[in-house]
């Protein structure tokens, strides 16, 4: 358990090999993601900051980060404009906000 | 280009593979021989003037012809770099002059009749010619060379950038429309009508949400939706049907034929052949939900019967076009299978004798759910009462039932039932009496859903008398709308024994139930008393599951009652306010929404912000 301390960013990884950057407490909105690096859960994810994500693509994990970030910035906010979201994303943005529970 | 034949002209020697590597090179031979010769030369020529010196070759010499030697090798990398360049300047020149010519020849095809053709080639001419996709260009900005595609994009003086500049370029146009873009202000109208829609939350809406409304805004461009998740198809089909966007297309995205729920919860746009669709398409659906179904008919029920063998619960609102034989058949059919069946707002048929049919043909049953059904009345109820696998039964009549009808029915049944709702049920052939109540209080113990709402016969004792010493477990919902005196000359209703659900009556209901109640409507319940709710929501007292509470004209509720509901419940997610007029610039806590506060108009946001210490 060398690598278990927690880091300030976490790495998403898609399944067609795009990795994703973003900070911990953005990435953690999203419920599966933060259950994958919960220290307390003793899942490989925690010890290597890093969550495979092989049902998204690397298009669609771009829009999720895009909405942690967007979640992240507008958590406090009344009235907030909504993020637009590409037409042709949406089913597939869909199933992977549901896996994703955010 | 001194060393090489020039390209084309048909005659090559024999090449090595050394003379091939040199070429590719730019090695020529020829400048190296050239330079040999030169050098050969030069020490001859020194030779000669050291010899009419008298002189002896010296150091000097050697150190010259080396000099000469790196020059002319430095000179000679140069020169091949120039040549290079210079050759591939005039393979674009003559490209370019080729594509000029094209065009030319294009406009002169184009203009061979008009006079001024020639005139216009002029003009041409002096016109930079824009180079093809595949040429080199320098950039209108940065000037560097770069190979024009079909993408490249035009500058600002008429030029192609390269792909860098472009983009920048780009980037900086979409912010400038941008910005030019009004800022689109939600009006005042939409944030009301998401506040009662119970969106309460302050941040951004989740991503699913927002995925969701997308695809509703493009419900005609939808070809397929996929596997998706059971709620989200359902969620999927609610907002379409809010947006009345369910028609015959859109409705064939919801139909998948391993499902075994079908839920429309807007069918009015639906035609006859589509309600045959769901069944063709979808023949092991269990349950099937059909809201507004006004097309559905007698033909879709005889496919449904004949398709549909699976199916188990029914809901079909507003199938005004099915008639009664058709029910029976329907129920006939269905038989033992059925267990739950919920229809509402029917009127042309479903008549006494069907809901005989249903009794008799489906004792299974454990959901029921008749409501404004016009045809059916008092021999409804006996039927009814001979259904005794019922869990969940909610009934609102069109005609006056007997108390004694409904008390038997209530006898008959109610030991099983967990969710009893009666809407409207009055009597108006004998006085009023807690009959109802208290019959519920010995039969029913089970219970977690109670409703019975708009009548003015009980009285508060008898609501006192149910829920005091009652061996049902707390109640999860409770909605006593509307129970109230209904004496235009006396609004404050009889002083001695108020009728309806009063101060006495909502203590025993709150002591009995609080503990696990998660939804309390007592909207209209006139005769309880300020004291009551200030006691029972005093702010200690704590109801932990409460999420929802209407206590809508209900005139003696103030802002410390509700600030009492703040404190007193820590769940508390929507509070309704309409017409309590004395609620007044109340601070609301984060995550809570406070609906319909007559007077709180200049504080119209009611989401809360202060903390809940108030």
């Amino acid at each position: 358990m060398t690598g278990s301390k927690t880091t300030e960013y976490v790495t998403l990884v898609s399944n067609d090999g795009y990795e994703f950057k973003l900070l911990r407490s953005a990435a953690c909105l999203a419920g599966t993601i933060k259950k994958a690096l919960d220290p307390t859960s003793g899942f490989i994810e925690t010890t290597q900051n890093r969550v495979d994500l092989p049902t998204i693509n690397g298009v669609v994990l771009e829009k999720v980060c895009e909405y942690l970030y967007y979640n992240q910035k507008h958590a406090e906010s009344r009235d907030v404009s909504d993020m637009d979201i590409p037409p042709e994303l949406c089913l597939e943005l869909l199933i992977a906000a549901d896996y994703l529970d955010v | 280009m001194s060393g090489r034949r020039p390209r084309g002209a048909g005659i090559r020697g024999p090449h090595s593979a050394l003379t091939d590597f040199l070429a590719a090179n730019n090695i020529s031979a020829q400048e190296i021989r050239d330079s040999y010769q030169q050098r050969v030369r030069q020490a001859e020529q020194e030779a000669a003037q050291t010899d009419d010196n008298g002189e002896g070759p010296s150091n000097g010499g050697a150190e010259v012809e080396e000099d000469l030697q790196a020059e002319s090798s430095t000179m000679a990398a140069e020169r091949t770099r120039k040549r290079k360049r210079d050759q591939d300047e005039a393979i674009a020149k003559i490209k370019k002059g080729k594509a000029a010519k094209k065009v030319q020849k294009k406009k002169q095809k184009k203009n061979s009749s008009d006079d001024d053709s020639d005139f216009e080639d002029v003009m041409d001419m002096y016109k930079k010619a824009k180079p093809l996709p595949g040429q080199l260009e320098n950039c209108e900005l940065c000037n560097k060379r770069f190979t024009v595609t079909p993408y490249s994009k035009a500058g600002p003086e008429g030029g192609l950038l390269c792909t860098p500049c472009g983009k920048e370029m780009v980037k900086d146009t979409k912010a400038e429309a941008k910005a030019n873009k009004p800022v689109v202000r939600r009006g005042r109208r939409k944030m009301e009508s998401n506040r009662l829609d119970g969106m309460t939350d302050c941040g951004p809406k989740t991503l699913q949400q927002l995925c969701i409304e997308k695809l509703a805004q493009h419900s005609e461009d939808i070809d397929e939706l996929g596997e998706m998740p059971e709620g989200i198809m359902n969620r999927i089909s609610e907002i379409f049907s809010k947006k009345r966007a369910m028609n015959s297309t859109t409705m064939k995205l919801f139909l998948q034929p391993d499902m075994d729920r079908v839920a429309i919860h807007e069918a009015a746009y639906l035609e006859t052949e589509d309600y045959d669709q769901i069944f063709a398409i979808c023949p092991n659906v269990k349950r099937l939900s059909l809201r507004n179904c006004c097309q559905f008919k007698d033909s879709n029920i005889d496919y449904m019967n004949e398709k549909a063998r699976a199916l188990e619960e029914i809901q079909l609102l507003g199938a005004n076009l099915v008639s009664n034989d058709k029910w029976a058949e329907l129920f006939i059919a269905r038989g033992k299978d059925l267990k739950a069946f919920k229809v509402e707002w029917l009127d042309a048929a479903f008549d006494d004798e069907a809901v005989e049919a249903l009794t008799t043909f489906c004792p299974n049953l454990e959901r029921l759910k008749l409501e404004r059904c016009k045809q059916i009345g008092p021999d409804s109820i006996d039927a009814i009462a001979r259904l005794q696998h019922l869990k969940h039964l909610t009934l609102r009549f069109h005609d006056p039932i007997t108390r004694e009808k409904l008390t038997h029915l209530i006898r008959s049944i109610g030991t099983n039932l967990e969710t009893l709702c009666l809407e409207h049920f009055l009597d108006n052939t004998s006085d009023p009496t807690d009959d109802v109540l208290a019959t519920i209080h010995t039969t029913c113990t089970r219970l977690s859903k109670f409703r019975f709402t708009e009548n003015n016969e009980c009285t508060d004792a008898g609501y006192v008398n149910l829920f005091s010493h009652w061996s049902n477990p707390p109640l999860r919902y409770i909605d006593i709308n509307s129970t109230r005196d209904l004496d235009n000359t006396n609004p404050d209703g009889p002083q001695e024994s108020p009728i309806g659900l009063a101060s006495a009556g909502f203590l025993a209901l709150m002591t009995h139930s609080g503990p696990s109640l998660e939804f309390l409507d007592i909207s209209s319940c006139r005769h309880i008393s300020h004291e009551t709710f200030t006691l029972v929501f005093d702010g200690v007292k704590q109801y932990p599951h409460l999420v929802e509470i209407n206590l809508s004209f209900c005139p003696v509720v103030d802002t410390h009652v509700v600030a009492g509901i703040f404190r007193s419940c820590p769940l508390v997610k929507k509070v309704v306010t309409f017409g309590c007029f004395r609620v007044e610039d109340v601070r609301v806590p984060q995550g809570i929404v406070l609906i319909g506060a007559p007077r709180a108009q200049d504080l119209i946001e009611q989401f809360g912000e202060g903390s809940l210490d108030l």
